[in-house]
């Protein structure tokens, strides 16, 4: 229907009528487009087709002797890296160092170094293409090439949450302490970086990241404390008790409930009970939670009173809370659940006791 | 010129620039949705590698609702259970089903009543019991009296556990990695409070174990319209919308919400057909009202695929329903529309919405035949009449063209050459009646929203090979 309506407008020329002319030039305009599209469409599938031969033919090329070199053979002489195989290659070679610990990744970046890659990761990291940045990112990580630092610095603090996340573990990669001491600081700034991703690096940068985090803690301003804290947990940083206790101590229900999930010591007891009557039942469960891991037998009672809190969170966390007590055992639990006489408190323990026991059948199940 | 002229042309141009104008807002969509998937792609090698979760990755609850499941629930169970996820809980709610659902369930998957202290934060229809299975511990069932999909919704929403939640078709297949990939704007951004992912349609594919194994297309061509018909609402009609944050539906087969923003404007609506619409668009109505900040993102990575109706009862059906939906989610919050705070949703998305989509149907039919009727009694020319329907037919061409190309772009799910070759010749084709088609159904579906019939789960016929 399309053609014969054009076909015809194009015999009788377009309509002398003003309007009915721009309808017509619209149309056309269409017509136009959609054969441009499908042009594109046709030039992008041939040159995908293209794109996918030629990584093939890398893919076959290079794969045995990346697999060779991993297994300690590597070859004495190497083929030369053509053009058209770089970034399949450094595709390859970046994947299989993702999944290799050890030697193996050593393997690979001898063979690298041997292809002058390292020169050329570098000269990718200036250009404009967002996906040779990646690679030659991953890949001088990997390499831990130090001379990279500067330019993956700059990228570091781009805008661009995935360019800078990934320049990022590069340089933790390359030096985890030098990283630990510029990089924490941006690592709580930055909002934009999935807090997942972040714990994620900073868990391979290891021990000097906790000691930067411990001394920046009591500097932060409040607003960062709670992304600080967070990061922390992550680590599982015990932080000292007495930054701890200011942090409980906040008026900020993020900071205090941040501040709750990593409480670890006994010392921070009081400062932790003060909280469970907080206004917040976020802070409540947080605090019926930390009690159940720092909380002696004078808690029982406390946590018993939280099971019978008007939130369903508290009182689901108050119950855990108790069951891991390790001082209450089960016929001691069952005391506890006869006297109560709050029908959610009793409710909620039964619930908690019946997990527990679902819990330990699945260990039974997966033990047989 | 006499007034009869007069109106004669008025109605001429109102209906040509209306075409005009809606066929050019989409194509603005699609310019929006170019920039998102060319950064797409380029993070694409990205995807491929290892992933190692740092714990810190938010749980996710996935709500399934079940009415009279019993041939495909145990086989989609099965395979949700084995999605890539740090830390998940499958929460199957059987909405009173008349068949062996519940039957199946506890046979399959081992499930013995649980003392649950349910947790009524949304009111439901009543809990007949809460089940756990003894053999997958992250496995719930809900069985309750018969509500709806979205009671179901509601009593899934108050038994889950986690901060997120996602609504799942009992019959959708999901990518394994569906979870990871929808999950990601929560990681980065605190405010989000939905995402939504691409449904693809399933006819024509292979699935084994409940995961899609081989891409295909259907030969039916009802399904084939589909299709293109899905790249064209998925992959320009909500990325564009999204990239401004003025996405006013995610798909009820597979999203992700926030479940704190959901509770606290109520939960979703059970009166309404369109339940995943309508919560959208109240999230919307009710975070502005607040002044809260939030976003609402879509992933153009294809995450869910569906089986559509290949019958042409069954299709008319389902487009009816889904334009009573429509209707009826904009109807219930037209608080929206040009609000003080209301910003690209209320300035933008829904007067779109409203003036392409809801009204759409009755200028569309009402322009053909207008014009038809008008050129059969001479008044209007040839000439006008054919610059019309080519105009109309060319800018729908356009369109459908412009989703290939998208898909084409970024994904290319559609391997073989000829494969292409049919995707381009349905673009063509689709545009010589069956859109036209459509939008008479969907006249239909406006037409019993005006006269408010009471809305149902809304059976729906389907082969059901896909399950096996």
């Amino acid at each position: 229907m399309t053609l014969p309506a054009g076909v015809l407008a194009v015999r009788l020329g377009a309509p002398a009528d003003p309007i009915l002319a721009a309808a017509y030039w619209t149309g056309i305009a269409a017509l136009l487009l959609t054969l441009l599209l499908g042009l594109q469409i046709l030039r992008l599938r041939i040159s995908l087709r293209a794109r996918q031969r030629r990584e093939t033919r890398a893919l076959a090329r290079w794969r045995p002797i990346l697999n060779a070199a991993i297994v300690g053979d590597s070859p004495p002489q190497l083929p030369p890296l053509a053009a058209s195989e770089r970034l399949h290659f450094i595709k390859l070679w970046v994947h299989l160092q993702a999944s290799l610990r050890g030697e193996a990744g050593a393997a690979l970046n001898d063979i690298a170094a041997r292809l002058g890659l390292a020169d050329e990761a570098r000269a990718m990291l200036g250009r404009r293409a967002r996906t040779e940045r990646l690679l030659a990112a991953l890949m001088l990580g990997h390499l831990g090439d130090r001379q990279a630092w500067p330019q993956l610095l700059r990228l570091a603090g781009m805008d661009d949450p995935t360019l800078s996340l990934t320049a990022l573990w590069a340089l933790v990669r390359i030096d985890p302490q030098a990283a630990a001491e510029y990089l924490t600081p941006l690592f709580i700034e930055r909002e934009d970086w999935a807090m997942s991703h972040v714990a994620g690096i900073l868990q391979q940068a290891g021990s000097p990241v906790v000691a930067v985090l411990a001394g920046m803690l009591p500097r932060l301003r409040l607003e960062r404390l709670p992304r600080a804290l967070r990061i922390a947990e992550a680590l599982r940083v015990e932080l000292p008790a007495d930054s701890l206790r200011d942090a409980l101590a906040s008026g900020d229900v993020a900071v205090v409930t941040a501040a709750l999930r990593i409480v670890n010591t006994p010392l921070l007891q009081d400062a932790v009970r003060a909280r469970l009557r907080d206004e917040d039942w976020q802070v409540r469960v947080q605090a019926a939670k930390a009690l159940g891991r720092i909380g002696d037998r004078s808690d029982v009672e406390r946590l018993v009173a939280l099971l019978a809190d008007r939130e369903w969170w508290v009182r689901y966390r108050a119950a855990q809370a108790l069951v891991e007590l390790p001082w209450l055992k089960r016929p001691d639990l069952a005391a506890l659940h006869a006297r109560l006489e709050d029908r959610y408190a009793a409710d909620m323990l039964a619930q908690v006791l019946a997990e527990q026991d679902a819990a330990a059948a699945n260990a039974e199940m997966e033990t047989a | 010129m006499n007034s009869h002229h007069l109106l004669l042309d008025f109605i001429t141009w109102f209906v040509l620039c209306y075409f005009i104008l809606l066929n050019g807002g989409y194509l603005l969509l699609n310019l929006l949705s170019l920039r998102t998937l060319h950064r797409k792609g380029q993070e694409e090698m990205l995807d491929d590698l290892p992933r190692a979760y740092s714990g810190l990755e938010p749980p996710v609850s996935i709500l399934v609702p079940a009415y009279n499941e019993e041939a495909s629930i145990a086989a989609s169970v099965r395979s949700m259970l084995q999605l890539t996820y740090s830390e998940y809980e499958l929460v199957v709610v059987n909405d009173g089903s008349k068949d062996g659902t519940l039957d199946v369930l506890k046979r399959e998957f081992g499930l013995l009543p649980f003392p649950e202290a349910y947790r009524r934060q949304i009111p439901t229809k009543a809990i007949h019991a809460i089940y756990r299975s003894t053999k997958f511990p992250n496995l719930r069932v809900i069985d309750k009296f018969n509500g709806g999909k979205a009671d179901s919704l509601n009593a899934g929403i108050n038994a889950s556990r986690y901060p997120l939640f996602c609504g799942v078709d009992a019959d959708s297949i999901l990518q394994r990695d569906s979870l990871e990939r929808v999950t990601q704007p929560f990681l980065r951004d605190p405010t989000v409070v939905a995402t939504g992912g691409t449904i693809r349609i399933a006819n024509g594919c292979e699935v084994a174990g409940g995961f899609l194994t081989k891409v295909g297309l259907p030969r039916n061509p009802w399904a084939l319209f589909q299709v293109v018909e899905y790249l064209r609402a998925f992959l320009f009609g909500r990325l564009g919308w999204s990239a401004v944050n003025g996405m006013l539906i995610i798909s009820g087969a597979f999203g992700v919400f926030r479940k704190d923003a959901v509770v606290s404007v109520g939960g979703y609506r059970s009166n309404t057909i369109g339940e995943d619409m309508e919560l959208i668009v109240r999230l919307h109505r009710l975070l502005r009202e607040r002044r809260q900040p939030y976003r609402i993102e879509f992933v153009p990575d294809p995450v869910c695929w569906t089986e559509a109706p290949e019958d042409l009862k069954t299709l008319k059906n389902q487009r009816i329903r889904w334009q009573r939906g429509l209707a009826e989610s904009l109807n219930a919050n037209w608080g929206l529309f040009f609000s003080r705070n209301g910003g690209t949703p209320g300035w933008l998305a829904f007067p779109f919405m409203i003036l392409f989509e809801w009204l759409g149907p009755l200028v569309e039919v009402g322009g053909y035949l207008f014009m038809i009727v008008s050129f059969l009694s001479g008044a209007i020319s040839w000439q006008a009449f054919s610059t019309f329907m080519f105009v109309a037919i060319g800018l729908g061409v356009l369109l459908s063209a412009s989703g290939l190309l998208l898909e084409e772009m970024s994904f290319h799910i559609y391997p073989r050459g000829k494969q292409l070759l049919a995707l381009g010749l349905v673009v063509l084709v689709e545009n010589l009646g069956y859109r036209q088609l459509n939008t008479w159904w969907r006249l239909i579906g406006l037409y019993r929203w005006a006269t408010q019939k009471e809305a149902s789960w809304g059976a729906m016929k389907r082969k059901g090979s896909l399950g096996a």
